[in-house]
C-alpha cells in the first residue's frame, strides 16, 4: 500500500488545537518542538525489598511530525513509559510532558479530556469494543466528547485504511489485521498531538504488519502526524525516523534513520 | 456513550430477558394490585351513587359510633309514624320507608344461595318508581302482599328461576315459600356487590324480617327546585332524636368511603407481598450488574483509555439499568393488569365475590410501575456502577482479568456481630414472647447480617464441599464458589429472602393451626354445634328452638354476635345464655363466678380484663351501635380460648335489648347421656331439613373445618410469596449464565485438556447446587426462627402453641436442591458446547 497524499491540514477545521505544535505541512521532521517528553522519569512498584525498578531516571523527548519507536528487551521498562507519557500510570518521581502540560498538575478528569483531544491509541490487542461496529468504534473518542467527526477526513482516513467495506462490522467479524487497522483510524480520526501505540503488530502476521506500518510511517510523512510505536520487532522499528533503546528501564542508546540490520547490530550490541 | 449502554442492553438477549423477568415480576405485583384495587373501587362507586340516584335525603337512625362497613351492624330501626311525618316537612315530593334484614334465598333444589362474603339480604322493594333510583325490575313487577316476592337477576340466574316460579326463602323466624313476581337489577350489574336480594312490599318485609313498625331508613325524594342540602335542613328539623337526615349523595359518598378503607387494607397486604418480590428482584439485579461489570473491566479500562470520564462510565451503566428498568416497568404493567383480572378469580376462590366493571388504570399505576421498574434497578446497579468507574485505564492493557478483591475483615467480623445479634434477638422475643416490634427488628438485623457477612458464609459452604476425590466436580465446584464468593452470596441471599418469608409464614401458620385444635377440643363440652353453611351470616333462631324440642337432645346454647365498643376499643361481644353455658364450654373461671353471670353483668377474659383494668364487681361500659353507652356488672373473668371466639361476654337478655337481629352465630348443644352420636346426629338433620343453611359438626369436624381455613390462607399467602422465590431462581440461571460466558476460556481449557462434556456440565450443576443450597439453609433457617419468634408475638391473638412443620421445612430444602439442578440445565449445556479451540486461543 503506497503512502497516498491525504487531506491537506489547511483544509481541516479540526487542527486549532495542534496549531500549537507547530508542525510544518509536508512531512518534515527538522522541526524541533517536542510532542512529548519526560525528565527525570522514575517509576518503581513495590515496596522494601520487593522494589522493582521499571523506569531509572529517563530523560526522552519525541519531536513533533517524527516517527520514534522505543526498543528494548521484555521488562526493560518500555512499556511503563508509554504509560506514565500518556497517563495511564502515574510517575514516582520526575515529570511528564504532553506538549507544554505537566501531565502530574491535571486531575483524573483532565488526564481523561486530554488522552480524549489530544492522545491517540493502539494497543496489541483487545483495542475495541465488541459491541459497536467498526465505524462507531472509531468515532468513539468524538462521541464521548459530544463532536462529530469531520466526515471528510473520516473517509480519507478509512479509505486509505482499507475500511469502507468494514464500518457495519463488529470486531468479532474482523480479521487481525482489520481490527488493528480500525484501531489506527480511531487514534487518528481527532487529529491528534501524538499518537501512541503499544506493540500495535503484535499480533498480526507480517503481511499485515507491514501495511500498518507503511500507513503510519505515511501519515507522518504526508501530515506530520507525531508516531510513538513502542515494539520489540526489528522489522517495525526500521520503519521509525528515530529508535530510542530501554534496557533495565534506562535509555541506553539512539539510533537515527534506521534500518532493520542496523536495529538488530544494536540490538545484538546491547544484549551481550 | 448512549450507544454503547444501548448496544450493551443488547447484546446478551438471554441475560436481558433473565434480568427484564426479575424486574418484571415485582412491577406486575404493584401495578395488578392497583388495577385490582382502582377497579374494584370503581365498580362500587358506580354501585352505590347509581343506587342513590333519585334520593335526596335518607333519614335513618343515628348509630352511636360510626361503625365501619365491614361489621355489617345496622343503624337502630325507626318508628314507621315518622315516614307521616316526613312526608308533611315542605319541599317533600315523596318519602317512603324501607326495611333490610336477613333471607337466605334457596334454589330449586333447596341448596342456599350463599355468596361468599357478601350478605344475604331481604329487602321491602317497589313503592315511588323514582326513588328506586339505580333500581330496576327487569322482569315482572314489584311484589304485593304476603306471598309474593322478587330476587336480584344474578340469583335468578344462578337457580335458574323465573317469574311465576315458586322460591323457598330462610328467614330470622321461618322457612316460606314466594311466588316470584319480578327479576331486579342495579343498573347494569345483576347484584348488589354479589349480595343476593329477596324483596316483598313493606308490610310484608317488616313481617318477615322482625321489624314490625319499624322502618330502617326513610328515602324523601325533594318537590322540584328544592335543593337536597335543603330539605335535608328541613327534614333534619322535625326528627326526634336518635334519627339523622342525610343527602342521597353523603350516603353514597359514605358507602364508597368504606369501601376505599376496606380496599387500601387489601392492597396493603398485596403490596407486602409485592415488596418481598421487589426486594428479591433488586438482589438479581445487583448481582446480574456486579457481574456485568467484572466481566466488562477490560472494556471500562478501554474506554477510560481512550477518554471516557468516570462520570460517562458511570452514566453509561446506569442508562443502561434505565433501560432494562424502563422494559421491565412496561412489560411488567402489561403483565400487572393480566394479573389484576387473574386475582380477581383467585378472591372469587376463596369467596371474595367483586362486582364486574371495566379495568380501570389510574395515572398513579403507570407512575408506580415505572418507579418501582426504573428506580429498583437503578438503585440496584448503583453499586455496581460506581465500582466500575473506579476502573483503572491501566487494566486495558493487562491481559489478566482482575478477580474481585478480597473481603475486608472488618465487613466479615460486622456481618458475623449483627447476625449473631439478629439471631439472639429472636430467640430473646420467642422467649419473651408477644414482642412484634421487636421480632421484626430482630429479624433485619439478622437479615443484615447475613447479607454482610454473605461472602464468607459462601466461602464456608465451599469448604464443607471442597471434599472427596480429586477430579470430583464437588471440589471444583468448590473452589469456583470460594473464588466468586461474594456473587455466590448474593445469588444465594435472593433465594434466602423468599425462603425466609415462606418459611416465618409456614411456622406460624402450623402455630395457628395447633392453637385453633387447642381452643375447639380445649374448653369444649358440646357434642354439636350447628353453625352457618359458608360464609352465611347466621342460623335462624327457629333452628335452635325446632332443636331443643328434639329427644335426644339435652342442653341448647345459642351465641349471637354483634360489634361494640368496650372502653372505646372495637370488639365483638357474644351474647349467651348463661344457663347450660357451663355444660357446653369450660371457660376455665379464674376471678368471680359463673353464678353472678346474669343480667346486667358481663364476663371478660382475665388478660382483657386486665387491659381495662376492670376488677370482679366493677362497672364495666359498652357501647353498642343502636342504643349507645350500657354499664354492666363485671361478674367474672375466664382464661380459656373456646368456641365462643370472644373475650366479652354478656346475657342474651342484655344482647336482645341492645341488638335487633336475633340471627344466632352458631349453637352449641350436648345429646342426652346413653344417645349415640350418629343417632343424635341423624335426628338433628332430620329436625333440620327445613334449613338448609345450618350446618351441624362434631368437635373433630369443628377442628378440621377450622384448621382448613388456616390451610387455604397458608395456601394463597404461599403462592404469592413463591413468585419472589421464582425470581431467586431466575437469578441463579442468571449467575450462572454469565458465569459460564465468563469463563468460556477456563471452561475450554478443561475441555482441551481431557474434561468430557459430561463433567463440565456435572461443574456448573454442581455450582448451582451449592448456591441453591447455601441460599435455602440459610433462609429456611432464618425463617424458621422468626417464624417461631412471630408465633410467640401472636400469643395475645391467640397463637398460644407453638409448632414447627419440620416435614414442610425438609421439603423445602430438597426442593432448593432441586431448584438448583434444575437451575443449571441451561448453563450447563452452554457450557459443555464450548469451542475448544476458540476457548483457548479467543482473546
Amino acid at each position: 500500500m503506497t503512502a497516498q497524499p491525504i487531506q491537506s491540514r489547511a483544509d481541516s477545521h479540526l487542527l486549532d488545537r495542534q496549531a500549537e505544535s507547530a508542525v510544518g505541512s509536508g512531512g518534515s521532521a527538522s522541526c524541533s518542538a517536542l510532542a512529548a517528553r519526560v525528565q527525570g522519569a522514575t517509576r518503581t512498584y513495590g515496596v522494601g525489598a520487593a522494589t522493582v525498578v521499571a523506569l531509572d531516571d529517563v530523560t526522552v523527548g519525541f519531536v513533533s511530525g517524527e516517527f520514534t519507536a522505543i526498543m528494548g528487551p521484555s521488562g526493560s521498562g518500555k512499556s511503563t513509559l508509554m504509560h506514565c507519557m500518556t497517563g495511564l500510570d502515574t510517575l514516582t518521581s520526575g515529570q511528564a510532558f504532553i506538549g507544554e502540560t505537566d501531565l502530574a498538575s491535571l486531575s483524573d478528569r483532565e488526564l481523561t479530556v486530554l488522552r480524549r483531544d489530544r492522545l491517540g491509541f493502539v494497543f496489541q490487542a483487545f483495542n475495541l469494543l465488541p459491541t459497536l461496529t467498526a465505524e462507531e468504534n472509531i468515532t468513539l473518542p468524538a462521541d464521548l466528547a459530544g463532536r462529530t467527526v469531520h466526515r471528510g477526513w473520516f473517509h480519507t482516513i478509512v479509505s486509505t485504511l482499507g475500511l469502507q467495506e468494514r464500518l457495519t462490522h463488529r470486531p468479532a467479524q474482523l480479521s487481525g489485521g482489520q481490527q488493528q487497522r480500525t484501531a489506527v483510524a480511531r487514534a487518528l480520526v481527532s487529529r491528534p498531538e501524538v499518537v501512541f501505540a503499544d506493540e500495535p503488530t503484535g499480533a498480526l502476521d507480517s503481511k499485515a504488519s507491514a501495511e500498518l506500518l507503511r500507513f503510519l510511517r505515511s501519515v507522518v510523512d504526508d501530515l506530520g502526524q507525531t508516531v510513538v510505536v513502542v515494539t520489540h520487532d526489528p522489522a517495525a522499528a526500521a520503519y521509525a525516523d528515530r529508535v530510542v533503546f530501554l534496557v533495565d528501564g534506562a535509555v541506553v542508546e539512539e539510533l537515527a534513520d534506521p534500518t532493520r540490520d542496523s536495529v538488530l547490530e544494536t540490538m545484538k550490541r546491547l544484549g551481550s | 456513550m448512549l450507544r454503547v449502554s444501548l448496544r450493551n442492553v443488547l447484546a446478551n438477549k438471554l441475560r436481558l430477558v433473565l434480568t427484564i423477568a426479575a424486574v418484571t415480576v415485582g412491577v406486575a405485583f404493584v401495578s395488578g394490585t392497583f388495577v385490582l384495587s382502582d377497579t374494584m373501587t370503581r365498580a362500587f362507586d358506580q354501585l352505590y351513587s347509581g343506587l342513590t340516584a333519585g334520593t335526596d335525603v335518607v333519614v335513618r337512625g343515628q348509630s352511636a359510633y360510626s361503625t365501619d362497613v365491614t361489621t355489617q351492624e345496622q343503624p337502630p330501626p325507626l318508628d314507621e309514624d315518622l315516614v307521616e311525618v316526613v312526608a308533611q316537612v315542605p319541599g317533600v315530593a315523596a318519602a317512603q320507608g324501607g326495611v333490610t334484614g336477613f333471607a337466605l334465598i334457596l334454589d330449586k333444589d333447596g341448596v342456599p344461595i350463599q355468596p361468599g362474603g357478601a350478605p344475604t339480604l331481604g329487602a321491602s322493594v317497589g313503592g315511588d318508581d323514582q326513588l328506586a333510583g339505580g333500581f330496576t325490575f327487569r322482569e315482572g313487577q314489584a311484589p304485593a302482599g304476603l306471598g309474593e316476592i322478587a330476587i336480584d337477576a344474578g340469583s335468578a340466574a344462578e337457580a335458574g328461576y323465573q317469574v311465576g316460579d315458586t322460591v323457598d326463602v330462610v328467614l330470622q323466624d321461618s322457612r316460606s315459600s314466594f311466588t316470584l313476581v319480578g327479576i331486579v337489577g342495579f343498573g347494569d350489574t345483576d347484584s348488589l356487590a354479589g349480595a343476593t336480594l329477596a324483596g316483598f312490599d313493606l308490610p310484608t318485609a317488616q313481617q318477615l324480617l322482625g321489624k314490625v313498625g319499624l322502618v330502617d331508613e326513610i328515602e324523601v325524594r325533594a318537590d322540584d327546585g328544592v335543593t337536597a342540602q335543603a330539605l335535608r335542613a328541613d327534614v333534619g328539623a322535625v326528627l326526634p332524636t336518635g334519627a339523622e337526615a342525610l343527602t342521597g349523595q353523603q350516603v353514597a359518598d359514605e358507602g364508597s368511603a368504606a369501601v376505599r378503607d376496606a380496599m387500601s387494607v387489601f392492597s396493603q397486604v398485596l403490596l407486602v407481598f409485592a415488596g418481598v418480590s421487589v426486594l428479591v428482584g433488586s438482589f438479581v439485579i445487583w448481582n446480574t450488574f456486579s457481574v456485568l461489570v467484572a466481566q466488562r473491566r477490560r472494556e471500562v479500562a478501554l474506554l477510560r483509555a481512550v477518554g471516557a470520564t468516570r462520570r460517562q462510565v458511570l452514566t453509561g451503566i446506569m442508562v443502561e439499568a434505565g433501560v432494562i428498568g424502563l422494559v421491565s416497568a412496561g412489560v411488567g404493567l402489561g403483565t400487572g393488569v393480566g394479573l389484576a383480572v387473574g386475582i380477581r378469580s383467585l378472591l372469587k376462590l376463596i369467596g371474595i365475590e367483586v362486582p364486574a366493571t371495566s379495568t380501570t388504570i389510574e395515572p398513579r399505576t403507570i407512575v408506580a410501575a415505572l418507579l418501582v421498574g426504573v428506580v429498583i434497578t437503578m438503585a440496584a446497579a448503583l453499586v455496581p456502577a460506581w465500582a466500575a468507574s473506579r476502573v483503572a485505564p491501566m487494566e486495558a492493557l493487562r491481559d489478566v482479568v482482575p478477580t474481585a478483591g478480597d473481603i475486608r475483615p472488618a465487613r466479615q467480623i460486622a456481618g458475623w456481630v449483627l447476625l449473631a445479634a439478629g439471631l439472639a434477638g429472636l430467640v430473646g422475643c420467642a422467649l419473651a414472647g408477644g414482642q412484634l416490634a421487636w421480632t421484626g427488628v430482630a429479624t433485619l438485623t439478622a437479615f443484615a447480617g447475613l447479607v454482610t457477612a454473605g461472602p464468607s458464609l459462601a466461602r464456608g459452604t465451599a469448604r464443607l464441599a471442597d471434599h472427596g476425590r480429586r477430579g470430583n466436580g464437588w471440589r471444583m465446584a468448590a473452589r469456583n464458589i470460594a473464588r466468586s464468593s461474594r456473587r455466590s452470596a448474593a445469588t444465594a441471599l435472593a433465594l434466602t429472602i423468599g425462603l425466609a418469608v415462606v418459611c416465618a409464614v409456614a411456622v406460624t401458620a402450623s402455630s395457628m393451626k395447633a392453637s385453633v385444635a387447642d381452643s375447639v377440643t380445649g374448653g369444649n363440652r358440646s357434642d354439636f354445634a350447628l353453625r352457618p353453611a359458608g360464609a352465611g351470616s347466621g342460623v335462624s333462631p327457629a333452628a335452635a328452638d325446632l332443636v331443643r324440642g328434639l329427644d335426644e337432645v339435652d342442653t341448647v346454647v345459642e351465641l349471637r354476635y354483634t360489634g361494640a365498643q368496650v372502653g372505646g376499643q372495637n370488639a365483638t361481644v357474644v351474647g349467651v345464655d348463661p344457663s347450660g353455658l357451663d355444660d357446653v364450654v369450660d371457660l376455665g373461671p379464674m376471678d368471680g363466678s359463673l353464678a353472678a353471670f346474669t343480667p346486667g353483668t358481663m364476663m371478660l377474659r382475665a388478660e382483657t380484663a386486665e387491659a381495662l383494668g376492670a376488677r370482679v364487681g366493677n362497672p364495666v361500659q359498652i357501647t353498642f351501635p343502636e342504643t349507645g353507652v350500657q354499664t354492666v356488672t363485671l361478674a367474672g373473668t375466664f382464661a380459656n380460648d373456646t368456641l365462643l371466639e370472644s373475650n366479652y361476654l354478656i346475657t342474651l337478655a342484655d344482647f336482645q335489648d341492645n341488638v335487633t337481629s336475633r340471627l344466632d352465630g352458631a349453637v352449641l348443644l350436648t345429646v342426652r347421656d346413653g344417645v349415640a352420636p350418629a343417632v343424635a346426629e341423624r335426628s338433628l338433620s332430620q329436625a333440620l331439613a327445613e334449613y338448609p343453611n345450618v350446618t351441624i359438626s362434631d368437635p373433630a369436624e369443628l377442628t378440621a373445618d377450622a384448621q382448613a381455613s388456616v390451610d387455604q390462607m397458608l395456601g394463597l399467602v404461599t403462592a404469592l410469596l413463591l413468585l419472589a422465590v421464582v425470581v431467586a431462581v431466575l437469578g441463579i440461571v442468571n449467575t450462572l449464565v454469565l458465569s459460564v460466558v465468563e469463563r468460556t476460556r477456563a471452561l475450554g481449557l478443561m475441555r482441551a485438556v481431557g474434561a468430557t462434556r459430561r463433567q463440565v456440565r456435572t461443574l456448573v450443576r454442581r455450582e448451582s447446587v451449592l448456591m441453591s443450597l447455601l441460599g435455602a439453609v440459610t433462609g429456611i433457617g432464618l425463617g424458621t426462627v422468626s417464624g417461631i419468634a412471630l408465633s410467640r408475638a401472636l400469643v395475645d391473638e391467640g397463637v398460644t402453641r407453638l409448632a414447627v412443620p419440620s416435614g414442610t421445612l425438609a421439603a423445602y430444602l430438597a426442593v432448593a436442591a432441586l431448584v438448583g439442578v434444575l437451575a443449571a440445565i441451561g448453563p450447563a449445556r452452554r457450557a459443555s458446547r464450548v469451542d475448544v479451540l476458540r476457548a483457548v486461543t479467543t482473546e
